[in-house]
């Protein structure tokens, strides 16, 4: 089960993937919650907590300030950069704009 | 008056910048709305109508280096003449283009015409007394990537959510590494005065505006109409005139009142 999430600013993206995630990972499955918004606020929905969600690493920023290898696997990306959340659901994300001028 | 106005997804930019734009154009100011989001919204909350192609594509041509330019002759003033469109209350709307359902590629010279008009906007005396209101799109990107050269102040539309305060709280870090700029919130969908104390507590400063929770303007854009039109008495509009009054106020050489 490969799943994207999309629609415009606040219809309820986050909050749809996150409480699906949780179901999914609550019925025995294994589940990867990848956040693609440069805006990455799905640790919320998933139930992180709002400063975890801030201090999560973030793919893209990691590998920019060489705190990181690159993996050319999926279980590799979990391991070098992923959080593990609620229910066993893991947290993968993917980039974060907080500065100016990212480059 | 040269403000860009930002905000997580559905915390109400638009809305704020379509009434904002319409206020100040009843009031008898030159308007210029620019609308850099590749979805559509601005055009709605202005009233106004929404031009079926991008028309700043007819802006652009290729250098001789392959990349899109103003065609020659087109600068800020003749790109604003001629591929703007109108909004109600004289307000003109230039937009960057809203992406096709074949994805972005289609608009690019429409979007590289857009950025470089805007980066000389600032800079052209015509538009000194002109009213510049920007619609960004959701998050912190475009400010990152100096998408609202012009503004010399952010407003950042924030909702009493987790999500909408810390999208605030980035949009508000990356908008304010810009010297010169003044970077204010605007408290939107208040309910309660708890509302607004929640959101001055986690940004660690006080609010520029509150904007009412206000059934208005669900009702609104539930037919697609905008706020100014179809609810001319409502709390929501009141507040966005006493931010105009207060932004009028506010002179670029001044400290600015807002984040007083």
């Amino acid at each position: 089960m490969k799943i994207a999430v999309a629609g415009k600013g606040g219809v309820g993206k986050t909050t749809i993937a996150g409480t699906l995630a949780r179901t999914l990972a609550r019925r025995g499955n294994e589940v990867l919650a990848f956040d693609a918004d440069v805006n990455p606020m799905l640790g919320v929905s998933l139930g992180v907590g709002s400063e975890r969600t801030e201090q999560l690493v973030a793919v893209r920023q990691a590998l920019d300030e060489g705190e990181a290898e690159h993996q050319p696997t999926v279980e590799g990306m979990e391991q070098a950069f992923g959080a593990a959340g609620p229910d066993g659901v893991w947290l993968l994300v993917c980039s974060r704009i907080d500065r100016a001028d990212p480059g | 008056m040269r403000v860009a106005i930002a905000g997580k997804g559905g915390a109400g930019k638009s809305v704020v910048t379509g009434t904002l734009a319409r206020v100040l154009g009843r009031r008898g100011e030159r308007v210029l709305a620019l609308d850099s989001d590749l979805l559509p919204g601005l055009t709605l909350s202005l009233g106004a109508d929404a031009p079926e192609r991008p028309p700043l594509l007819d802006a652009a041509e290729r250098g001789e280096d392959d990349r899109w330019r103003l065609k020659k002759g087109i600068g800020p003033v003749r790109a604003v003449q001629r591929f703007s469109t109108p909004a109600p209350d004289g307000v003109r709307v230039l937009q960057a283009g809203k992406a096709p359902p074949e994805g972005t590629q289609a608009i690019m010279p429409a979007l590289q015409a857009y950025y470089k008009v805007i980066h000389r906007l600032a800079r052209t005396p015509a538009f000194g007394e002109w009213a510049l209101i920007a619609d960004l799109p959701a998050g912190a990107r475009q400010l990152a990537y100096d998408w609202a050269p012009f503004a010399d102040t952010v407003l950042v539309v924030v909702e009493p959510t987790s999500q909408s305060l810390l999208t605030a709280r980035r949009i508000m870090r990356v908008a304010g590494a810009r010297p010169g700029v003044t970077v204010a919130a605007i408290a939107n969908k208040v309910k309660v005065p708890a509302d607004r104390e929640r959101i001055e507590t986690f940004l660690g400063e006080l609010v520029a505006a509150s904007l009412p929770a206000d059934p208005a303007v669900a009702a609104a854009e539930r037919i697609g109409a905008a706020v100014i039109d179809y609810a001319p008495r409502s709390p929501v509009l009141a507040a966005i005139e006493r931010l105009a009054d207060e932004l009028a106020e506010d002179g670029p050489s001044q400290r600015s009142r807002l984040t007083r």
